[in-house]
Protein backbone atom coordinates (compact mmCIF):
# COMPACT_ATOMS: atom_id res chain seq x y z
CA UNK A 1 0.00 0.00 0.00
CA UNK A 2 2.62 2.44 1.12
CA UNK A 3 5.51 1.52 -1.98
CA UNK A 4 3.41 -0.11 -5.07
CA UNK A 5 6.59 1.54 -6.87
CA UNK A 6 8.82 -1.15 -4.98
CA UNK A 7 6.60 -3.91 -5.10
CA UNK A 8 5.96 -3.61 -8.82
CA UNK A 9 10.05 -3.50 -8.88
CA UNK A 10 9.82 -7.09 -7.12
CA UNK A 11 7.90 -8.64 -10.81
CA UNK A 12 10.79 -6.76 -12.27
CA UNK A 13 8.66 -3.92 -13.62
CA UNK A 14 10.49 -0.23 -13.39
CA UNK A 15 7.76 2.73 -13.42
CA UNK A 16 9.16 5.72 -14.54
CA UNK A 17 8.83 9.07 -12.43
CA UNK A 18 6.43 10.72 -15.48
CA UNK A 19 3.70 7.69 -15.11
CA UNK A 20 1.00 8.17 -12.58
CA UNK A 21 0.18 5.42 -10.03
CA UNK A 22 -3.09 5.04 -8.64
CA UNK A 23 -3.48 2.13 -5.95
CA UNK A 24 -7.36 0.57 -5.36
CA UNK A 25 -7.69 -0.65 -2.27
CA UNK A 26 -10.76 -2.83 -2.60
CA UNK A 27 -11.94 -2.57 1.08
CA UNK A 28 -16.10 -2.60 -0.11
CA UNK A 29 -17.36 -5.27 -2.43
CA UNK A 30 -16.29 -4.07 -5.65
CA UNK A 31 -13.88 -6.00 -7.65
CA UNK A 32 -11.36 -4.45 -10.33
CA UNK A 33 -10.02 -6.24 -13.44
CA UNK A 34 -7.12 -5.39 -14.64
CA UNK A 35 -6.75 -4.53 -18.81
CA UNK A 36 -2.87 -4.64 -19.66
CA UNK A 37 -1.51 -1.57 -22.07
CA UNK A 38 -1.64 -2.76 -25.08
CA UNK A 39 1.95 -3.69 -26.59
CA UNK A 40 3.46 -1.32 -29.49
CA UNK A 41 2.54 -2.77 -33.15
CA UNK A 42 0.25 -5.12 -31.94
CA UNK A 43 -2.67 -2.82 -33.46
CA UNK A 44 -3.26 -5.55 -36.29
CA UNK A 45 -3.62 -8.57 -34.35
CA UNK A 46 -6.57 -11.03 -34.12
CA UNK A 47 -8.29 -11.50 -30.48
CA UNK A 48 -6.68 -15.12 -30.49
CA UNK A 49 -3.06 -13.66 -31.57
CA UNK A 50 -3.66 -11.09 -28.19
CA UNK A 51 -4.59 -13.66 -26.18
CA UNK A 52 -1.45 -15.74 -26.82
CA UNK A 53 0.67 -13.17 -25.40
CA UNK A 54 -1.16 -12.05 -22.47
CA UNK A 55 0.26 -13.55 -19.33
CA UNK A 56 -0.66 -14.24 -16.00
CA UNK A 57 1.58 -11.19 -14.76
CA UNK A 58 -0.45 -9.07 -16.99
CA UNK A 59 -3.84 -9.22 -16.13
CA UNK A 60 -3.15 -8.98 -12.79
CA UNK A 61 -0.97 -5.69 -12.98
CA UNK A 62 2.36 -6.41 -12.12
CA UNK A 63 4.09 -6.69 -15.71
CA UNK A 64 4.07 -4.84 -18.99
CA UNK A 65 3.29 -7.13 -22.08
CA UNK B 1 -11.14 -3.49 15.30
CA UNK B 2 -7.33 -2.15 15.32
CA UNK B 3 -6.20 -5.73 14.61
CA UNK B 4 -3.04 -7.45 12.38
CA UNK B 5 -5.59 -7.90 9.51
CA UNK B 6 -5.66 -4.32 9.16
CA UNK B 7 -1.99 -3.78 7.24
CA UNK B 8 -2.81 -1.06 5.14
CA UNK B 9 0.78 0.54 5.03
CA UNK B 10 2.83 -1.63 7.45
CA UNK B 11 6.18 -2.27 6.86
CA UNK B 12 8.84 -5.12 6.67
CA UNK B 13 6.77 -8.04 5.68
CA UNK B 14 9.14 -9.37 3.38
CA UNK B 15 8.95 -9.17 -0.52
CA UNK B 16 5.32 -10.72 -1.76
CA UNK B 17 6.01 -14.42 -2.94
CA UNK B 18 5.24 -15.12 -6.56
CA UNK B 19 5.39 -18.57 -7.91
CA UNK B 20 5.04 -19.59 -11.74
CA UNK B 21 2.11 -21.38 -12.87
CA UNK B 22 0.38 -21.10 -9.41
CA UNK B 23 -2.33 -23.58 -8.68
CA UNK B 24 -5.85 -22.71 -7.52
CA UNK B 25 -5.24 -24.82 -4.46
CA UNK B 26 -1.71 -25.95 -3.16
CA UNK B 27 -3.42 -29.29 -2.00
CA UNK B 28 -6.61 -31.29 -2.30
CA UNK B 29 -7.51 -30.57 1.33
CA UNK B 30 -7.62 -26.40 0.71
CA UNK B 31 -10.21 -27.19 -1.99
CA UNK B 32 -12.54 -29.16 0.63
CA UNK B 33 -12.10 -26.31 2.83
CA UNK B 34 -13.25 -24.11 0.40
CA UNK B 35 -15.91 -26.09 -0.47
CA UNK B 36 -17.11 -26.42 3.18
CA UNK B 37 -17.27 -22.32 3.85
CA UNK B 38 -19.70 -21.97 0.76
CA UNK B 39 -21.88 -25.02 2.08
CA UNK B 40 -22.09 -23.18 5.53
CA UNK B 41 -22.20 -20.16 4.01
CA UNK B 42 -25.75 -21.09 2.05
CA UNK B 43 -27.14 -22.19 5.55
CA UNK B 44 -27.44 -17.99 6.25
CA UNK B 45 -26.67 -18.70 9.95
CA UNK B 46 -24.31 -15.63 9.67
CA UNK B 47 -22.68 -13.12 6.54
CA UNK B 48 -19.72 -12.24 4.86
CA UNK B 49 -19.37 -9.85 7.36
CA UNK B 50 -19.51 -11.69 10.18
CA UNK B 51 -17.19 -14.03 8.71
CA UNK B 52 -14.55 -11.18 7.94
CA UNK B 53 -14.92 -9.98 11.45
CA UNK B 54 -13.99 -13.95 12.96
CA UNK B 55 -11.39 -13.89 10.53
CA UNK B 56 -9.89 -10.06 12.14
CA UNK B 57 -10.86 -11.93 15.87
CA UNK B 58 -8.00 -14.42 15.23
CA UNK B 59 -4.97 -14.01 18.08
CA UNK B 60 -2.43 -11.66 16.13
CA UNK B 61 0.17 -14.60 16.27
CA UNK B 62 -2.45 -17.01 14.60
CA UNK B 63 -3.36 -15.15 12.10
CA UNK B 64 0.09 -14.40 10.92
CA UNK B 65 0.98 -18.02 11.59
CA UNK B 66 -1.55 -19.96 9.77
CA UNK B 67 -1.84 -20.22 5.63
CA UNK B 68 -4.41 -18.76 3.87
CA UNK B 69 -7.29 -21.75 4.08
CA UNK B 70 -5.73 -22.65 7.58
CA UNK B 71 -7.93 -19.58 9.07
CA UNK B 72 -10.71 -20.27 6.66
CA UNK B 73 -11.01 -23.83 8.41
CA UNK B 74 -9.88 -22.25 11.85
CA UNK B 75 -12.86 -19.51 11.58
CA UNK B 76 -15.27 -22.08 10.04
CA UNK B 77 -14.64 -24.53 13.69
CA UNK B 78 -15.57 -21.58 15.32
CA UNK B 79 -18.80 -20.36 13.75
CA UNK B 80 -19.85 -23.53 13.75
CA UNK B 81 -19.16 -23.90 17.58
CA UNK B 82 -20.69 -20.40 18.15
CA UNK B 83 -23.53 -20.54 15.98
CA UNK B 84 -24.48 -24.17 17.93
CA UNK B 85 -24.27 -26.22 14.66
CA UNK B 86 -22.96 -28.84 16.71
CA UNK B 87 -25.89 -28.87 19.41
CA UNK B 88 -28.09 -29.10 15.86
CA UNK B 89 -29.36 -25.66 16.22
CA UNK B 90 -29.01 -25.68 11.94
CA UNK B 91 -32.32 -24.15 10.74
CA UNK B 92 -34.07 -26.57 8.19
CA UNK B 93 -32.08 -24.79 5.53
CA UNK B 94 -31.72 -27.38 2.63
CA UNK B 95 -28.48 -28.87 1.80
CA UNK B 96 -25.79 -27.62 -0.50
CA UNK B 97 -26.03 -29.19 -3.85
CA UNK B 98 -23.39 -29.39 -6.31
CA UNK B 99 -25.63 -28.41 -9.01
CA UNK B 100 -26.62 -24.78 -6.85
CA UNK B 101 -23.23 -24.62 -5.77
CA UNK B 102 -21.95 -23.45 -9.23
CA UNK B 103 -25.04 -20.55 -9.25
CA UNK B 104 -24.13 -19.46 -5.69
CA UNK B 105 -20.59 -19.10 -5.73
CA UNK B 106 -20.77 -17.18 -9.44
CA UNK B 107 -22.97 -14.46 -7.50
CA UNK B 108 -21.82 -11.05 -6.50
CA UNK B 109 -22.92 -9.26 -3.63
CA UNK B 110 -25.52 -7.63 -4.11
CA UNK B 111 -25.79 -3.74 -4.64
CA UNK B 112 -29.17 -1.73 -5.79
CA UNK B 113 -29.56 1.97 -7.10
CA UNK B 114 -32.14 1.98 -4.40
CA UNK B 115 -33.57 6.02 -5.32
CA UNK B 116 -35.27 5.92 -1.77
CA UNK B 117 -31.46 6.03 -0.07
CA UNK B 118 -29.90 9.25 -0.68
CA UNK B 119 -26.51 9.88 -1.04
CA UNK B 120 -24.82 12.22 1.42
CA UNK B 121 -22.07 13.25 -1.07
CA UNK B 122 -21.48 14.20 -4.67
CA UNK B 123 -18.50 13.69 -6.77
CA UNK B 124 -15.94 16.02 -6.60
CA UNK B 125 -16.73 16.98 -3.17
CA UNK B 126 -13.75 17.19 -0.40
CA UNK B 127 -14.00 14.54 2.46
CA UNK B 128 -12.43 13.40 5.85
CA UNK B 129 -12.17 9.78 6.73
CA UNK B 130 -14.23 9.58 10.25
CA UNK B 131 -11.52 9.00 13.18
CA UNK B 132 -13.60 5.89 14.68
CA UNK B 133 -11.91 3.13 16.13
CA UNK B 134 -14.66 0.77 17.06
CA UNK B 135 -14.18 -2.50 18.39
CA UNK B 136 -16.41 -4.58 16.51
CA UNK B 137 -16.11 -4.71 12.62
CA UNK B 138 -15.03 -2.17 9.87
CA UNK B 139 -13.53 -1.69 6.79
CA UNK B 140 -12.48 1.80 7.29
CA UNK B 141 -8.65 1.25 7.23
CA UNK B 142 -6.27 2.36 9.89
CA UNK B 143 -3.94 4.55 7.65
CA UNK B 144 -7.30 6.73 5.82
CA UNK B 145 -8.50 7.71 9.31
CA UNK B 146 -8.51 11.50 9.82
CA UNK B 147 -7.09 12.02 6.20
CA UNK B 148 -8.92 14.07 3.64
CA UNK B 149 -9.74 12.92 -0.01
CA UNK B 150 -12.42 13.57 -3.13
CA UNK B 151 -14.99 11.54 -4.07
CA UNK B 152 -14.40 10.25 -7.00
CA UNK B 153 -17.18 7.81 -8.00
CA UNK B 154 -20.65 6.76 -6.62
CA UNK B 155 -20.76 3.03 -6.29
CA UNK B 156 -24.18 2.81 -5.25
CA UNK B 157 -25.91 1.57 -2.28
CA UNK B 158 -24.42 -1.59 -0.11
CA UNK B 159 -25.21 -3.22 3.15
CA UNK B 160 -23.07 -1.51 6.13
CA UNK B 161 -20.54 -4.06 7.20
CA UNK B 162 -20.21 -2.63 10.82
CA UNK B 163 -23.48 -3.02 11.55
CA UNK B 164 -24.68 -6.63 9.25
CA UNK B 165 -21.60 -8.44 10.30
CA UNK B 166 -22.96 -7.94 14.00
CA UNK B 167 -26.52 -9.27 12.88
CA UNK B 168 -27.75 -5.97 13.67
CA UNK B 169 -29.16 -4.46 10.57
CA UNK B 170 -27.71 -3.51 7.01
CA UNK B 171 -28.19 -0.06 7.17
CA UNK B 172 -27.72 0.22 3.37
CA UNK B 173 -26.35 3.12 1.94
CA UNK B 174 -24.02 4.50 -0.84
CA UNK B 175 -20.31 3.30 -1.27
CA UNK B 176 -18.07 5.76 -2.69
CA UNK B 177 -14.50 5.19 -4.54
CA UNK B 178 -12.26 7.98 -3.05
CA UNK B 179 -9.17 9.68 -4.26
CA UNK B 180 -6.69 10.41 -1.61
CA UNK B 181 -3.31 12.06 -2.48
CA UNK B 182 -0.48 9.48 -1.21
CA UNK B 183 1.34 12.79 0.43
CA UNK B 184 -1.58 12.82 2.31
CA UNK B 185 -1.72 9.37 3.72
CA UNK B 186 2.26 9.31 3.80
CA UNK B 187 3.32 12.20 4.44
CA UNK B 188 6.23 15.17 1.70
CA UNK B 189 8.50 12.04 1.31
CA UNK B 190 6.16 10.44 -1.23
CA UNK B 191 5.68 10.92 -4.45
CA UNK B 192 3.19 14.47 -5.86
CA UNK B 193 1.33 12.56 -8.89
CA UNK B 194 0.67 9.48 -7.16
CA UNK B 195 -2.94 8.48 -5.17
CA UNK B 196 -4.88 6.02 -3.55
CA UNK B 197 -8.40 5.03 -4.03
CA UNK B 198 -10.46 3.47 -1.33
CA UNK B 199 -14.10 2.44 -1.16
CA UNK B 200 -16.07 4.10 1.65
CA UNK B 201 -19.21 4.11 2.95
CA UNK B 202 -21.34 7.49 3.92
CA UNK B 203 -20.61 6.17 8.00
CA UNK B 204 -16.51 6.75 7.15
CA UNK B 205 -17.33 10.45 5.83
CA UNK B 206 -17.88 13.59 7.11
CA UNK B 207 -17.25 16.84 5.01
CA UNK B 208 -13.80 18.65 4.69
Amino acid sequence: MIDPRGVLQEFGTSVGDDVEVRVWDSTAELRYIVLPERPVGTENLTEEDLAAMVTRNAMVGVSKL
Amino acid sequence: MNGIHDMGGMQGMGPVPHETDEPVFHAEWEGRVFAINAALRAMCMWNLDTWRYQIESLAPVDYLRLTYYERWLRINEELVAKHGLLAGAAKAAPALTAAAAAQRLGRGVPSSDDPAVKPVFAVGEHVRARNINPIGHTRLPRYARGKVGVIARDHGVYAFPDTNAHLEGEHRQHVYSVRFAVRELWGDEATAKDSVYIDMWDDYLERA
